[in-house]
């Protein structure tokens, strides 16, 4: 697998980096080295999950979504928002000011992706009550979990719920309806994320489960969020939304952790946050430990979406705010269960092909060579000091170890600031 | 079957620890990542390991999990010190369980380990004298991808 036709949606900007340890030590799935005084990251270890542009202290890390301009190369300009974008603007702005406020931005048309949510709810009822494959069933909602399970956890990915997540539903719904109602060709309107999460330019440019994404980017909340200010203070109201009226309460609630199993009525559902949890459920769920859990949801953000990466608000005050709209809108049902049934029947929640797992490589493709690597490996280890300082350039001594016996490129033992001249 | 081993490792297992218990099925599973054992089997050994050791740290006073690899098979031997089983195949039948109370707030219990061992396995052999301890031997087979 060749490194540079992996996709990603971080960028480490070697002006402003000076090759401290800061992310390659915050990286969980220790992607990073530092080469020559720039943090380098190996394409195939990274899984997106954004922790290195939270830690940089030289704001070196560029999150790679789609600049708010870019929506001109369209016709029509479709804005996805997550829910998350209504917890980022304090308590009282209400979810239909900030999408009217998208409205004056310059897009045409602004969809809460919230119903689409409540939606998903129901179909992944429907999903666990039809499918008696092996439990428990996880969530396909974070990209970077499906990237995580591909990477780490190989075998569990026959367990991801074979369904598109709620973007991916709205934005293709969508495109079919405006289309119809417009009278133009699909491919002149641009639908773009709202969103708190760069992965999800990977997800949109680089899908693991169609052959072409239905949102044509992703806009970060960081980036939109002075131009949204900017309208709500004008408070140029207008109530021209509808939506209003049919904001759901369930679908807002995927913003935060648990929200997805909120709006299912299994029992047996578990919710996790936080990249450490997550691999460690997913390890768990790997030895089978695991038992009578129907339904997982993972997401890599500590609290969830409102936690992501590209947020503004403090997440615990986005969380609260959340919690208040969950309230105001309610745990009413907003849609037609049947029609979503309907829907289900006719697979528009469905994967078009099946996540392909996508191991780490092995210390060697042959496995007797390997064998010799990882003993090999384990010498070097119980020569290092063990103290995990990072000078060498990799996060820990093992990761050193280990790019010892990969044979990276230059890298000797000397590298080690304790066994070096 | 008396392939040359091309990896052999051993990890002990201590009865009653329920706190480090499922360490060793970890490791294992650790190590066959490592050096690239295909998903599918690697799945069915961490599932099989974690069960054996599970039964180890509910049931008997200690225990030693082994590791041997060979070019066309993974094979996991687990012998313990402990009460051993009176009707073998009483115990390999779903649902049967002899686990307390407590174990089975736990979410232990299920008297679904040996089954679910048996059917990861290609070959399973169980021996056990009671008042001595309990010998497992499974035998999961590496398809070509991996020879
Ligand atoms: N290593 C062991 N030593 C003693 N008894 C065992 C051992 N393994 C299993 N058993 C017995 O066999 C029964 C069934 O085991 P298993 O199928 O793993 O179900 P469970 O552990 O849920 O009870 C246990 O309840 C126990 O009585
Ligand atoms: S938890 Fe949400 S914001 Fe964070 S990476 Fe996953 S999908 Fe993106
Ligand atoms: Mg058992």
């Amino acid at each position: 697998m060749s490194e540079s036709i992996i996709y990603h949606s971080i960028k480490v900007n070697d002006q402003k980096c000076i090759g401290c340890v800061v992310c390659m030590k915050a990286c969980p799935t220790k992607a990073i080295r530092i080469k020559e005084r720039k943090a380098r990251v190996n394409a195939e270890r990274c899984i997106d999950c954004g922790e290195c542009y939270r830690v940089c202290p030289y704001d070196a890390v560029t999150p790679l979504t789609t600049k708010t301009s870019d929506i001109n190369l369209f016709k029509i300009k479709v804005a996805l928002p997550s829910p998350v974008l209504y917890s980022q603007f304090g308590g009282e702005i209400m979810p239909d000011e900030i999408l009217n406020a998208l409205q004056e931005i310059g897009f045409d048309y602004v969809y809460d992706e919230a119903l689409i949510c409540e939606m998903a709810s129901v179909a992944i009822e429907e999903y666990l009550e039809r499918n008696k494959s092996p439990r428990p069933i996880i969530s396909s909602t974070c990209p970077v979990v499906v990237r995580l399970i591909q990477r780490l956890f190989p075998s569990l990915v026959s367990l991801i719920i074979r369904m598109e997540p709620p973007r991916e539903i709205a934005a293709k719904n969508l495109r079919k309806e405006i289309s119809k109602e417009k009278q133009i060709p699909e491919d002149e309107i641009g639908i773009f994320h709202i969103t708190p999460c760069p992965a999800k330019m990977v997800s949109i440019n680089r899908p693991e489960t169609m052959e072409k994404s239905n949102l044509d980017g992703a806009i970060s909340i960081r980036e939109i969020y002075n131009q949204i200010m900017q309208k709500l203070r004008k408070r140029e109201r207008k109530f021209l939304l509808q939506t209003q009226s049919q904001i759901s309460g369930i679908g807002i609630g995927w913003a935060i952790s648990g929200g997805e199993i909120r709006g299912i009525k299994q029992d047996a559902s578990v919710s996790v946050s936080g990249v450490y949890d997550t691999i460690k459920i997913l390890n768990e769920v790997e030895s089978g430990k695991i038992k009578n859990i129907e339904y997982l949801e993972c997401l890599i953000c500590p609290d969830g979406c409102i936690g992501g990466p590209l947020t503004v608000e403090n997440r615990f005050l986005a969380k609260t705010h959340i919690l208040k709209l969950i309230r105001k809108f309610g745990e009413r049902n907003r849609i037609d269960i049947n029609y979503v049934k309907q829907l289900y029947e006719k697979n528009f929640f469905s994967f078009e092909r099946d996540i392909q797992p996508k191991p780490f490589s092995p210390l060697d493709m042959d496995k007797s060579e390997a064998i010799k690597k990882l003993r090999k490996k384990e010498r070097i280890l119980k020569n290092l000091p063990g103290i995990n300082c990072g000078v060498c350039g990799a996060p820990d001594c093992e990761s050193f170890a280990e790019d010892l016996v990969r044979g990276e490129q230059n890298l000797t033992i000397g590298k080690c600031v304790f066994l070096g001249e | 079957m008396n392939q040359e081993a091309i990896l052999s490792e051993e990890f002990e297992i201590s009865g009653g620890d329920f706190v480090n218990g499922g360490r060793a099925s970890c490791l294992i599973k650790n190590i066959l990542k490592e050096i690239g054992i295909d998903a599918e089997i690697l799945r069915r050994v961490a599932i099989a390991a974690y069960e054996a050791e599970m039964n180890v740290v509910m049931y008997a006073r200690r225990g030693i999990m082994k590791l041997v690899l060979t070019p066309k098979r993974i094979i996991i031997k687990v012998e313990d010190e402990g009460p051993g089983i009176h009707d073998i195949e009483l115990a390999m039948q779903p649902g049967y369980s002899t686990a307390t109370p407590e174990m089975r707030e736990m979410g232990f219990g299920a008297g679904m380990g040996l089954p679910n061992i048996k059917k990861n396995s290609d070959k399973f052999n169980i021996e056990s004298t009671v008042g001595k301890g309990t010998n497992l031997e499974i035998i999961i087979n590496l398809n070509n991808k991996n020879v």
